[in-house]
């Protein structure tokens, strides 16, 4: 396994140097409307972490799909992904290398986030307002932190699956979407057994009530059904598939 | 420019009796041959032949359905460090395009273990110095294809493999690659390269593998297969030439310069000695690889496949010629 060899060649394209910008600017921008607008909209002038951290998940969101699916399946996209076999013939090491590479890029890029998050919230509130609010910060952080772990499990198992960059994104990207707004439609029909279908595959309710410890042994089923499982067999596929 | 790499201890390559089928189509069908260290094999074949079938499975990119793709004695992947080995270069398009040239053979010599002035090395060789730090995706294909024979340089390894790899070079740049791929067979470097670039590879190859359909159809030095084109030759009394001829069981045709002889040049000069017949000229017809090329895989010039030539085992030595011997 060469994580590092992954990582650098990772970061060292035009691609990833305009991705890594706009990230940090989305971030930058959430973190700053997140934490420095509250004192001047909210009652008693307070900023509070678990605002900031919520409008900073919203471009994490996106952000944590993009890096988890160019880190593995980008080499398959532009069939570079010849090259680097042909150097290190050992394909499920190549790929738990860039599973360890999209790791540390991700959880780099949400530990600054929520840094920022913090940083500004603070700011808000005790320079600008009355007072910064961090006493859930603890509880937020697990809830959030199990989203956004959800969030890049599937990316990366998307990834993995499709090995196609623009398959990966719309799928890691649009999943959710369609899920989220069918659990909204299913509640309004009433029925329990569609409602337990789509439960079953709600990745980011399941992430929620694990993150709030309130998990059951059914919210293990999204995990099996959207992460376990395409892994699997992304992972059977990047060992078996032929490289032209 | 630096100096080509020295090959030390360079693996023989053996494809033996490798098969591979796509649902009912055989792309490569029981095809063997083998290419020996200080030699370098042109590989032919017309378009879908399966060359680029064969060179992947050779690289462990691909899986015979049935037989052996070896380097060395080892299927590729099963190499300990296997572009320190072998060099590949199959699709200069396959490189990354956001990356600079220099970072690609950077980032190439790390995964080797190779050090970072490699790099730098290398890419004087290949001639891209002055575009090292130019990004990929703004290269020529040219030069794409001589940092794509830079990567595969990179490990210094004994083994060439390369497809196609004159597509692109400008005149200056197929003398350069001929050169390196000359120098790096006399130094006892082992190279495989295909390509569709008949004169290019006449000049170049010391020995020929053609195939078609899948199937091997001639396997030999790049001298028996273009005297298989036969000689043409003229004598001082043309009709005891084909008396001679005729007696020996020698096949001839009537050409508008002469006689063309199923004969090398060495043979007809035997037989027309033993003959007492004045020759006045002799030499190899004049189709050259080309047309032992399109004869072989059943093409014609046009590109169009003639239907009444197959696929056949590789040419036994004729036993007329070999009496004459």
């Amino acid at each position: 396994m060469r994580p590092d060899i992954d990582l650098r060649g990772y970061l060292d394209t035009r691609l990833t140097t305009i991705t890594l910008i706009i990230s940090g600017l989305a971030v930058l921008g959430a973190a700053l409307l997140g934490g420095l607008v509250q004192p001047f909209v909210f009652e008693g002038e307070i900023a509070d972490i678990s605002l900031t951290t919520f409008v900073l998940t919203l471009p994490l969101s996106l952000i944590i799909p993009v890096i988890a699916v160019v880190v593995t399946a980008g080499e398959w996209s532009d069939r570079s992904i010849q090259v680097t076999l042909l150097q290190r013939p050992g394909r499920l090491g190549v790929l738990a290398s860039k599973v360890i590479a999209a790791t540390a890029v991700v959880a780099t890029v949400v530990a600054i986030s929520l840094a920022l998050g913090v940083l500004t919230t603070w700011f808000a509130g005790e320079v600008l307002g009355e007072r910064a609010v961090f006493e859930n910060l603890g509880s937020m952080l697990a809830v959030q932190l199990s989203v956004l772990a959800a969030t890049f499990l599937f990316a990366l198992a998307m990834g993995v699956v499709t090995q196609s960059t623009v398959l990966g994104l719309i799928a890691a990207i649009g999943v959710p979407f369609v899920i989220s707004t069918a659990a909204v439609i299913v509640q309004l029909t009433g029925s329990a057994v569609i409602a337990d279908v789509v439960r079953a595959v709600d990745l980011q309710t399941a992430a929620t009530q694990i993150g709030n410890g309130d998990g059951e042994a059914f919210d293990a089923i999204p995990y099996l059904l959207l992460v376990v499982l395409p892994l699997a067999l992304g992972a059977w596929r990047w060992r078996t598939r032929e490289v032209g | 420019m630096t100096s080509t790499p020295r090959p030390y201890g360079a693996a023989t390559l053996e494809v033996q009796n490798v098969t591979k089928r796509y649902g009912d189509r055989a792309a490569v069908s029981d095809l063997s041959f083998a290419c020996e260290p200080g030699t370098v094999t042109g590989f032919l074949g017309p378009n879908g032949a399966g060359k680029s079938t064969t060179l992947r499975i050779l690289t462990g990119l691909a899986q015979a359905d049935s037989g052996h793709a070896l380097v060395g004695g080892r299927p590729y992947r099963e190499l300990a460090h296997p572009a320190r080995t072998i060099g590949v270069m199959l699709d200069a398009t396959a490189l990354g395009r956001g990356r600079t040239g220099l970072e690609t053979l950077r980032l190439a010599a790390a995964t080797l273990g190779m050090p970072a002035t490699r790099a730098e090395e290398v890419l004087e060789l290949v001639g891209l110095k002055d575009a090292g730090r130019k990004r990929v995706g703004g290269y020529s294909y040219g030069m794409r294809q001589r940092l794509g024979i830079g990567v595969a340089l990179i490990g210094d390894p004994a083994v060439l493999v390369l497809d196609e790899p004159a597509n692109g070079l400008d005149p200056e740049g197929i003398r350069w690659m001929r050169n390196l791929l000359r120098s790096f067979a006399d130094s006892g470097g082992t190279v495989l390269l295909s390509s569709h670039q008949l004169r290019e590879v006449q000049a170049t190859v010391d020995r020929l593998v053609v195939i078609a359909g899948g199937k091997l159809v001639r396997e030999g030095t790049l001298e028996e297969l273009t005297t298989e084109g036969g000689t043409r030759v003229t004598a001082e009394d043309p009709a005891a030439l084909i008396t001679a001829l005729d007696r020996h069981g020698i096949a001839h045709e009537r050409r508008r310069g002469g006689l063309d002889v199923s004969l090398a040049p060495a043979d007809m000069g035997r037989l027309a000695l033993r003959e007492q017949i004045v020759l006045t000229s002799l030499g190899a017809s004049d189709g050259g690889l080309e047309e032992i090329f399109f004869a072989l895989t059943g093409q014609t010039s046009a590109g169009t496949v003639d239907p009444t030539v197959q696929a056949a085992p590789p040419a036994q030595p004729e036993p007329a010629a070999a009496e004459i011997r």
